[in-house]
């Protein structure tokens, strides 16, 4: 297997700081634009956990030009769907149409990016619907999972530890001032990109890129001032402790275990992930060997390393039945400690390399892939040598270097997290003895 | 919109049918095997056979023991994955390029000698029990669409979840399974789609030599098709300690290969599709009854539902939420589609298709998809075309046809205590 040749693209960094990229794609007469900006969940003030998403999300409900009913008309009459995503590090508008529709596309997403009106009634509207979905959210189990282990995997004060939605409590407090101030000092130039990807030269899709965004050069903001975020260290604990959520009625628990992980711009990327891969990656992997494939206990199982730009996180995640959820969890610790110790074999880093580089192209596929993933990779600092050199550096991982990492991103290390989002009483019995056990409420992570 | 895809067709004396179509702007390609059998095979007291036999097929044939399919996969830089449906069950491998001997070795030989034993079976079941718990019994989304299953169809196997009741899957043994594997699972019951980097007529040569040898199967029986019409609206009710009440809406459509289904598709786009869609103004922005209204309607072999998902507001009636969207039907039945509002929904209809078409995965399922639904691949040549023709008049015909008051199903989730 050999490195993959990304398709023609070109990079240029303006003035301001923005990045604009260009990226040739033959084939389907399609276009794509994105763009990212540094504005993401991390950036959430203090008692606003949800202020970037809430943000992002109002930007299609009215511009300075037409109200959100003719933003979406001008949207999906060209048959797209407006993406509107917010990470831990960025939001990122998007949409894909036809080849033909290159700039009207590319005028709507920098109308609806730049000039968003914020209307008062739009806002007030916006936090009702955000709040109802909030509460709602609440009877997906594992939702309520995936925001406990955020919240309680990074700990209180960490610029990571909420979900980008936020919490209900916060999201009623937002205000259009709220938005309106959150646009004007983190949708700037600098540290944003806008990707194109259409059938078109790289260079001609950046004089594209240029000619539309000379009309916003004197409105939007290059660069502001902004308080830097503090990234704690997160500390290793000692034993494990139990956080049950209480799920009325549940006949099944939602079972995480999480510990301190590694950042996306660790310079052992790629031997964490082949490490990782061999854990809990695939499905030949250790855990669901043991736990799905040798004990039926579950449909799904897995580890997987979240990995923001400053921190990350090792997650287990999976679910069973009330009845086996000490069973479950007594096998995930014991396999994820002895790997912790032993890390993977020879034959299993290698089927995990393999794997992993064989795979690697398709995730290069489409329009939307190319783009985030080189957005991504030129965000993060990791450059296009990041993707571009990818599958040989995979393949150089040696289970030497899987197993020196193994310890460092087991999720049952000591100090782990277990979150159980399930029936409390039968939850807190099933996993007496196994440490320190706190039932909180689903409110609580809605 | 012209579509270019060299697709070369070919079938064994077997039966089996062959879809290739190259493609080496990248060093990968997708296999799938397309089985003509899914839930609407079944009977009463085994539902959901489908479904657990497509786990069991990953659990050992004669040359690759247990554990050895995605062993060796993997190794090979490679992945799998199946779904079973109403209509069918699909296995897929994706990979990198050089591994294509491999594949067709593995997937030719859980078809030509899978085996079945107990123990693998036991634990099987197991698994799929999880994922019933998960997907149906603590998933509201799951529990409303399996109880409107049952309530939309009085005879047709359509009533029963894809993934089967929990004493069936309970009871489902080895006999079973190996009776199941030998009726549904013989080439000429099967479509192979390769897509991606590979030369046609090596691929070919080597696909005639693992799967020639395996023995045609006789043809499977016909599903009864005795569904009664529909005489009246009928309704279930869920009491489920939610947070928010929900409604979820039926009503029993043409079969995949009716033209009739293309213009359900243009209305799907027309009620659900975006965020200006009819629904999600009126519900979700206007009248703030919703978190989300959501449309699906998917081609079936026979007659099937579309389907309509409110999920309400906490606090909000749902009878007032059903109101609504009755409104709003009626608006789609006794008033014509302005002209702009129909080429939006041809838009993104049409924009979706291309996007399918993006990744070899992409196209190796839109083929064999086509293939089994609408009886040749070559289908989705003309579908732009097809889709373009559609008048607003159509939209009204077909509209009044399906939305008609005594052609509602209806189940309404009710936060509350479960009964006992």
């Amino acid at each position: 297997m050999s490195d993959i040749a990304l398709p023609p693209l070109a990079v240029e960094k303006m003035p301001s700081g923005l990045a604009v990229l260009g990226i040739q794609k033959r084939g389907l007469p399609l276009f794509h634009a994105r763009l990212s900006l540094p504005a993401g969940a991390c950036e959430d003030p203090r008692g606003k956990a949800g202020l970037a998403q809430f943000t992002t999300d109002l930007l299609r409900r009215g511009t300075r030009r037409r109200p959100a009913q003719d933003v979406d008309d001008l949207i999906e009459s060209m048959g797209a769907q407006l993406a509107a995503e917010v990470s831990m590090e960025e939001a990122a508008l998007a949409l894909t149409v036809p080849a033909e529709l290159a700039e009207r596309a590319l005028d709507a997403l920098l109308e609806v990016a730049l000039e968003p009106a914020f209307d008062e009634h739009e806002v007030s509207a916006a936090r009702r619907r955000a709040a109802a979905a909030l509460q709602s959210d609440l009877d997906e189990p594992a939702t309520v999972a995936a925001r406990a282990l955020i919240t309680l995997g990074y700990g209180p004060g960490h610029p990571y530890a909420h979900p980008p939605h936020g919490f209900r409590r916060d999201v009623e407090s937002l205000r259009r001032e709220d938005a309106l101030g959150f646009h004007a000092t983190r949708f700037q130039q600098s540290g944003a990109l806008l990707a194109l990807v259409g059938q078109q030269e790289p260079a001609e899709l950046l004089t594209l890129a240029k000619r539309k965004l000379a009309q916003w050069q004197s409105s939007w903001p290059g660069h502001s001032q902004r308080q830097p975020l503090h990234f704690s260290a997160l500390l290793p604990g000692e034993g494990l402790r139990a956080v049950v959520v209480h799920k009325p009625d549940a006949t099944q628990a939602q079972v995480r275990i999480v510990s301190p992980g590694l950042p996306k711009t660790t310079p052992r990327y790629f031997e964490a992930v082949v490490c990782n891969t061999a854990l809990g990656g695939g499905f030949t992997s250790l855990l669901v060997d043991a736990i799905r494939v040798d004990r039926g206990l579950s449909y799904s199982v897995s580890s997987r390393l979240q990995m923001n730009r400053r921190a990350g996180l090792s997650i287990f995640s999976s679910f069973t039945k009330n009845e086996t959820l000490r069973e479950l969890v007594d096998v995930a610790l014991e396999k994820m400690r002895g790997y912790a110790q032993s890390g993977p074999s020879e034959q299993a880093t290698e089927k995990a390399r393999r794997y992993l580089a064989g795979l690697f192209p398709m995730g290069l596929e489409s329009h939307e892939a190319i783009a985030e993933q080189v957005a991504d990779a030129l965000l993060d600092g990791l450059g296009l040598e990041h993707l571009q050199r990818y599958r040989s550096r995979m393949l150089s991982v040696t289970s030497e270097q899987a197993r020196a990492i193994a310890p460092e991103i087991s999720p049952a290390r000591d100090g782990a997290l277990l979150i159980v989002v399930g029936e409390a009483d039968k939850a807190r019995k099933a996993l007496a003895g196994l440490g320190p056990i706190e039932v909180r409420q689903l409110e609580e992570f809605g | 919109m012209a579509l270019v895809f060299p697709v070369l067709e070919h079938a064994l004396p077997n039966g089996l049918q062959i879809r290739l179509l190259r493609d080496s702007s990248l060093p990968v390609a997708t296999l799938y095997s397309f089985f003509r059998v899914g839930s609407r095979n079944e009977r009463p007291g085994i539902t959901g056979i489908s479904h657990l036999f497509e786990h069991m097929m990953f659990n050992g044939s004669k040359k690759y023991g247990p554990k050895e399919f995605d062993r060796r996969l993997e190794a090979a830089g490679g992945s799998s994955n199946a779904y079973t449906s109403n209509d069918l069950t699909a296995y897929y491998e994706d990979f990198a390029s050089d591994a294509l001997p491999l594949v067709l070795d593995l997937e030719s030989d859980r078809m030509a000698s899978l085996v079945i034993d107990d123990a693998s079976l036991a634990r099987e079941r197991e698994v799929v029990k999880e994922e019933r718990r998960f997907r149906t019994d603590n998933d509201i989304d799951g529990m409303m669409d399996e109880a409107l299953g049952a309530l939309a169809f009085f005879a047709h196997p359509y009533r029963w979840p894809v993934i089967g009741w929990m004493s069936d899957i309970e009871r489902i043994s080895r006999e079973d399974c190996e009776g199941y594997f030998r009726a549904c699972y013989a080439p000429n019951n099967c479509t192979l789609v390769l897509v991606g980097d590979f030369e046609e007529q090596p691929a070919l040569r080597s696909i005639e030599k693992l799967y020639g040898p395996i023995p045609s199967g006789p043809p499977l029986p016909k599903v009864p098709d005795g569904e009664p019409s529909q005489k009246g609206e009928r309704r279930a009710v869920i009491r489920y300690p939610s947070q928010a009440p929900a409604v979820l809406a039926g009503f029993r459509g043409p079969d995949g290969r009716n033209p009739d289904s293309l213009v359900l598709d243009l209305i799907e786009a027309a009620l659900s599709s975006g965020e200006g869609a009819r629904l999600k103004r009126a519900l979700v922005y206007e009248q703030e009854l919703c978190v989300d209204a959501h449309v699906w309607f998917g081609w079936r072999m026979d007659p099937g539902l579309f389907q309509i998902s409110l999920k309400l507001n906490p606090g909000v009636d749902p009878a007032r939420a059903e109101s609504s969207l009755w409104a709003e039907l009626a608006r789609v039945c006794n008033e014509s589609l302005p002209e702009k509002e129909l080429e939006r929904a041809k838009n993104l209809v049409r924009a979706g298709l291309l996007r399918a078409l993006q990744t070899t995965n992409g196209r190796a399922h839109t083929v064999g998809q086509m293939e089994i639904m609408l009886g040749t691949w070559r289908a989705m040549l003309d579908l732009p075309d097809r889709y373009a023709a559609i008048t607003a008049a159509e939209i009204q015909r077909v509209a009044r046809k399906t939305f008609a008051p005594h052609r509602r199903n209806v189940v309404t989730l009710v936060p509350g205590e479960q009964p006992e």
